[in-house]
């Protein structure tokens, strides 16, 4: 597939996050959700496991090689999993691109 | 004739397989005892069995022991990380602390041949090392639920290494090597091929499901047997008290007036009335009442997974917390169900996934090929002879004995 060269900015990553989030665990779950940067990935999205595979699956997709995902959440401490928020996500990605 | 000591958790699903290898014991002669943190009904335990609760030697931590088993209802909604903190750091450790004085008196008093510690019980290999008393290790769950941590999560490795060293250091263990496992004989309650483990370490044995524990909850065989439509079993186990209420609701909204016959292990009491299709009640004698099933629906606590495919049924698999996602992983992979992750579980999917369950063979056909390895792993007589042979080579020599 092709990698997305052009640099995106922060609103435009919130809004295609929230689209893989969506595709994810499906449109009628993601009603009920608020879904802001301040979301926590684990606690207020309640994305387990398998969906967090698929999610890291997606941005691999789109961004190529240029954004480890998998390999940034490994280097992670439990704390830091568990307070990882969408917010965290979206300044990783924007510091992958510069 | 050999004196086991088992050593549990207040978890009724890892204390059962226990009690039903244990009645085995006692059949063949041996001495078999269990301690564990909270009492436990007499009517669960085998006949000549003994449970030690050490209430003196747990005083001090009543109200402790209390609130950690309270906190256990916070586990369906925490994520993933939040659980494993919860289990090893809140619960696993703390308990370990707790049972430590009450079992090395018991230990003192008793002289164990052979202490068998539950997977996450792990007062009862820390006792055994210290006491130099053989140890062998009992896992109800498929092993490994927390993964390649070492590689895949090297900073929670590290959080898992420093807590189990750090309680080895306080009941009086100073070595690097991890000391809460058997490292020469762990019993499996599953099958290898279920487990999906193509190679297993050399004192890793998969024995399969054991039975044969005292269960004596009454049940309405006749009202069961005027049943017509496909009869669906459906657990939640013992623990989850906090969801049970909605769990049945969504299962009364798929399956009211549907052609199927739901019979559900749940306390009555949280509906003032159930649908005329479902037969419901506190305890059920699930062994004897699941060779009359045609399908099984729980969220994967694994004393009814067992009880599922010892029976060749398929089963929707509903994972909430702790090891049910690694459960579910397993039984998509061997093919025998469907799993759908309770908080995306729509009504019309539990619905659809029922009758499809029901209708397509190849699931009954993949489960009935997991019940054939689950026969060849051998159950109780497996065990027993395992724990027999184990005794037999680890026999440790009475120094104190005037024959010595």
């Amino acid at each position: 597939m092709d990698t997305i060269t052009t640099k995106l900015s922060s609103e435009e990553i919130f809004s295609l996050m929230k689209q893989f989030i969506t595709e994810v665990i499906g449109e009628e779950f993601v009603e009920e959700m608020d879904i802001t940067p301040e979301s926590s990935f684990t606690k207020d999205l309640e994305m387990d496991s398998i969906e967090i595979v698929s999610f890291s699956e997606k941005i691999k997709a789109h961004f190529g090689d240029q954004i480890d995902f998998t390999g940034w959440l490994s280097s992670m401490d439990l704390d830091q999993l568990i307070n990882l928020n969408l917010g965290m996500i979206i300044s990783y990605i924007e510091e992958c691109q510069s | 004739m050999s004196k086991f000591l088992f050593v549990v958790p207040p978890f009724f699903g890892h204390i059962s397989p226990t009690l039903s290898i244990g009645a085995s014991l006692l059949a063949r002669g041996h001495e078999v005892k269990w301690l564990g943190i909270t009492p436990l009904a007499k009517v669960h335990l085998p006949e000549g069995g003994e449970f030690i609760y050490p209430e003196e030697d747990l005083a001090e931590y009543a109200d402790e022991i209390q609130r950690i088993l309270k906190r256990q209802d916070d586990g369906p909604t925490c994520s993933g990380p939040e659980v494993m903190k919860l289990a090893l750091e809140e619960t696993y450790v703390p308990f370990a602390k707790m049972m430590m004085k009450g079992l090395n008196n018991l230990v003192d008093a008793w002289k164990p041949d052979v202490m068998i510690n539950d997977c996450i019980t792990f007062a009862g290999a820390l006792s055994a090392h210290l006491k130099g008393i053989p140890s062998v290790t009992t896992t109800p769950v498929p092993p490994d639920v927390m993964g390649d941590t070492a590689n895949s999560a090297p900073k929670i490795f590290e959080w898992q290494q420093n807590l189990i060293k750090g309680l080895q250091r306080e009941v009086g263990i100073y070595s690097d090597d991890i000391h809460i496992h058997s490292h020469k004989l762990n019993m499996v309650f599953t099958s290898q091929a279920f487990a999906g483990f193509e190679e297993k370490p050399p004192h890793m044995h998969f024995v399969g499901p054991v039975k044969g524990r005292p269960n004596l909850a009454p049940f309405d065989w006749e009202r069961l047997s005027k049943a017509t439509t496909p009869k669906v079993f459906v657990s939640l186990g013992t623990l989850l008290v906090d969801i049970r209420k909605e769990f049945f609701q969504k299962l009364i909204n798929a399956f009211e007036n549907q052609p199927v016959t739901i019979v559900a292990a749940t306390n009555p009491d949280i509906f003032e009335k159930w649908p005329d299709n479902f037969i419901v009640n506190g305890f059920v004698p699930q062994s004897e009442l699941m060779p009359q099933m045609d399908a099984v629906i729980c969220h994967g606590g694994f004393n009814t997974v067992n009880d599922t495919f010892t029976n060749g049924l398929p089963m929707l698999i509903t994972p909430i917390a702790y090891d049910h996602f690694h459960t579910a992983k397993l039984i998509e992979q061997a093919g025998c169900g469907v799993s759908i992750r309770y908080k995306r579980l729509r009504i019309s999917d539990l619905r659809n996934t029922v009758f499809e369950l029901l209708e397509n063979p190849k699931y009954r056909q993949a489960a009935q090929k997991i019940k054939e390895t689950f026969i060849e792993a051998g159950g109780n007589d497996k065990a027993v002879q395992l724990l027999e042979d184990f005794a037999e080579v680890h026999r440790v020599v009475d120094f104190d004995s005037p024959l010595a």
